[in-house]
């Protein structure tokens, strides 16, 4: 069995009302207590960043990237141990955006 | 309002009620041009639409009201998102003002959806109506097809605003369409089944969704692969075509389970592990690695890890993968198939559909069914043995031709679901399986066949038992029958009340004259089959057990070489 560590998942998306407790939903469904939350706009109009800590095992982390992601209005999601820093997640989303056209 | 004439919708399965009264009186004026199927609850609007959307590949639509009316089509919601089925479903709702007052039929629609489709959105203003109608439909029915629930409040459906003209949606900044696969993955999948000796394919109704069923002939003719398919897949392929082994799962064929444990690569394709397929997930396919192709990309690696997964759509991976591998044959592997299969007509199929004395067997209706259609039926099902014989003993020829509810196990979904397949595909026969039990969950849907007249086709497999529950309960639960024998009514009353054409069949000479003339009848037609109360789907594997422990009856397990 894996350990269970806390990791960091952070969340960009559209602003759009439910879409908190539907992303918190899925924490839930798999028995994930979440440490901490924050919300707030993000470096990007009009997309917010949503980060989470919660304790669990790296392939559950991931497992709930991947069901984030694929709520529509999510443009991506990211999971990375506490301890690492996310200094590559900055980069990583502006060339999504732009590539994406918005 | 009528964005969906511009979807090209032209049939939509409703129940009125106060919150969508405009919607319905807009309809009013639209009789000529979309057609409204009244159904009796809202369960079977929503069952309904799933089997329309399954028989013909384009979305269903449901058209509901707030409150009740929106609780009553969450179970389809549910199974629609499990089975990706491609479902708009309209919700009335209560006015903007009104909105978390615990007002007259309001309810949580987006609250409670959530979790269980694809998106959901609340409409609040008229102007928002025609994007968010495209939107719907453009996420219902692109990449991992699913349930879109839009909840309408009064306030969108009261206001008047201009309609330009409709322009469908193809591009949502945050929702990626399936790209291309990786080509260093479909590189590695052809070395992969290059160098297998014994490869195998199980595929899943992601052959069907993404139109990839000739992708898939060609790939199995050019790799010379044996393929089993998930309950979903069925009808994909042709029953007859030369490299499919049968269905693999708890109640498959012993050669699809007993080839998925012994194959080195298999190649899963659009199917995505459900525990009836693998059992024990930490036994499945041990000599194996594992390419699994799939449009989701949760999917892969879920719940089997994989050694190459692909991220793609099946018919454009299938074709690819076709070109990259070698022209192969593997005949002595794949011809193990036939000596499985001779074994399981000998303990199990032979008993089952030929027997010789004794009630009439359920294998034994379906068979007749399936040789008598001449294999051109859409074959719906409902929940239980009914479906699980269903799947086991029919036979295709067609694609789209079996409909179940597969992920969720909706009892009475069948009804429904062939009301919806046959108002879709209207030249086609339908013929539905269903159980004394699960008939009376949806049994109201008579009413809908009363009033709309589609010609479906109702074999009843009636033994007085909710029988797999019993099923378990003889093997598992040491004959403690709680709760599972049924007290049933009398059918031929209820079909005369509702002026269904109804037959009886007791006897096995009477059997097949009873079939064919349920198939001949041009009208909706109930044969109620009195079968063998205490039968039994097999072969089986149970619950947690690896896929070659196969029971083949109460005593016996399957033992291979034998």
């Amino acid at each position: 069995m894996e350990n269970s560590k806390m990791y960091i998942i952070s969340v960009y998306s559209e602003n759009q009302v439910g879409l908190l407790s539907s992303i918190s939903n899925i924490f839930t469904r798999r028995g994930i207590n979440i440490e901490s939350l924050t919300v707030f706009p993000s470096e990007f109009p009009g997309i917010h960043h949503f980060t989470f800590r919660a304790i669990t095992t790296e392939h559950a982390a991931r497992q709930v990237v991947g069901f984030i992601e694929k709520k529509v209005e999510v443009v991506r999601a990211f999971c990375f141990p506490d301890s690492a820093t996310s200094a590559a997640e900055h980069g990583i989303l502006e060339e999504y955006l732009q590539k994406r056209n918005q | 309002m009528e964005s969906l004439l511009g979807e090209g919708v032209d049939t939509v399965f409703g129940y009125p009620g106060g919150s969508i009264l405009n919607v319905y009186d807009k309809m009013y004026d639209y009789a000529d041009r979309l057609r409204h199927v009244l159904v009796r609850h809202e369960q079977g609007a929503i069952h309904a639409a799933q089997g329309y959307a399954r028989a013909t590949g384009r979305p269903g639509v449901v058209i509901v009201t707030s409150g009740p009316g929106a609780t009553n089509v969450i179970t389809g919601v549910a199974d629609a998102m499990v089975d990706s089925t491609p479902v708009v479903v309209i919700t009335g709702q209560v006015s903007n003002a009104m909105l978390g007052t615990d007002a007259f039929q309001e309810t949580d629609v987006v609250g409670m959806t959530g979790p269980i489709d694809k998106w959901t959105f609340q409409i609040r203003k008229p102007e928002e109506v025609q994007e968010a109608v495209a939107k719907a439909f453009h996420i219902a029915s692109t990449g991992r097809p699913g349930p879109v629930v839009l909840d309408f409040t009064r306030d969108a459906q009261v206001g008047i605003c201009d309609f330009e003209a409709y322009q469908r949606c193809t591009h949502i900044r945050t929702y990626a369409l399936p790209a291309p696969a990786d080509e260093a993955t479909v590189e590695a999948a052809a070395r992969l089944i290059d160098d297998a000796e014994r490869p195998f394919v199980v595929f899943g109704q992601g052959v069907v969704l993404s139109h990839a069923e000739e992708q898939l002939k060609a790939f199995l003719k050019k790799g010379g692969i044996p393929a089993a398919s998930t309950m979903l897949g069925l009808s994909a392929l042709p029953s007859d075509f030369p490299y499919y082994v049968g269905m693999a799962g708890m109640h498959g064929n012993i050669a699809s389970n007993m080839m998925t444990q012994q194959c080195d690569v298999l190649i899963a394709v659009g199917m995505r592990f459900s525990d009836r397929v693998t059992g024990n997930p930490s036994t499945y396919a041990p000599r194996a690695k594992v390419i699994h192709i799939d449009v989701d990309r949760t999917e892969i690696g879920k719940i089997i890890p994989v050694d190459v997964g692909i991220l793609g759509d099946a018919a454009e991976v299938l074709e690819r993968l076709t070109q990259r591998i070698r022209f192969s044959f593997h005949d002595e592997w794949a011809s193990l198939a036939r000596r499985y299969d001779r074994a399981e007509t000998e303990k199990v199929i032979r008993p089952e559909t030929r027997p010789a004395e004794g009630p009439i067997n359920m294998g034994e209706v379906v068979s007749r069914v399936a040789e008598l259609s001449r294999r051109e039926a859409i074959v719906v099902t409902d929940v239980g043995q009914n479906q699980l014989m269903s799947a086991r003993y029919s036979r295709f020829a067609q694609t789209r031709s079996f409909i179940s509810s597969g992920g969720l196990g909706t009892m009475g979904f069948g009804l429904p679901a062939a009301i919806g397949a046959k108002i879709g595909a209207p030249d086609r026969q339908v013929c539905v399986f269903v159980g004394d039990g699960g008939i009376q969950m949806t049994i109201q849907e008579f009413g809908t066949i009363m009033q709309e007249g589609p010609a479906v086709k109702i074999v009843l497999l009636n033994n007085n038992w909710l029988g797999n529950v019993r099923q378990w309960q003889e093997l598992f639960y040491s004959k403690r029958y709680s709760q599972t024998r049924m007290l049933n009514p009398d059918y031929s009353l209820i079909a005369k009340a509702y002026g269904i054409r109804y037959r009886c069949v007791e006897d096995r000479a009477e059997l097949e004259d009873a079939v064919r003339e349920m198939l001949e009848a041009q009208e909706p037609f109930l044969l109620d089959a009195h079968v063998r109360e205490a039968g039994m789907v097999y072969p089986m594997v149970p619950g947690g057990h690896r896929m070659d422990e196969i029971l083949l009856n109460k005593e016996e397990w399957y033992r291979d070489g034998e």
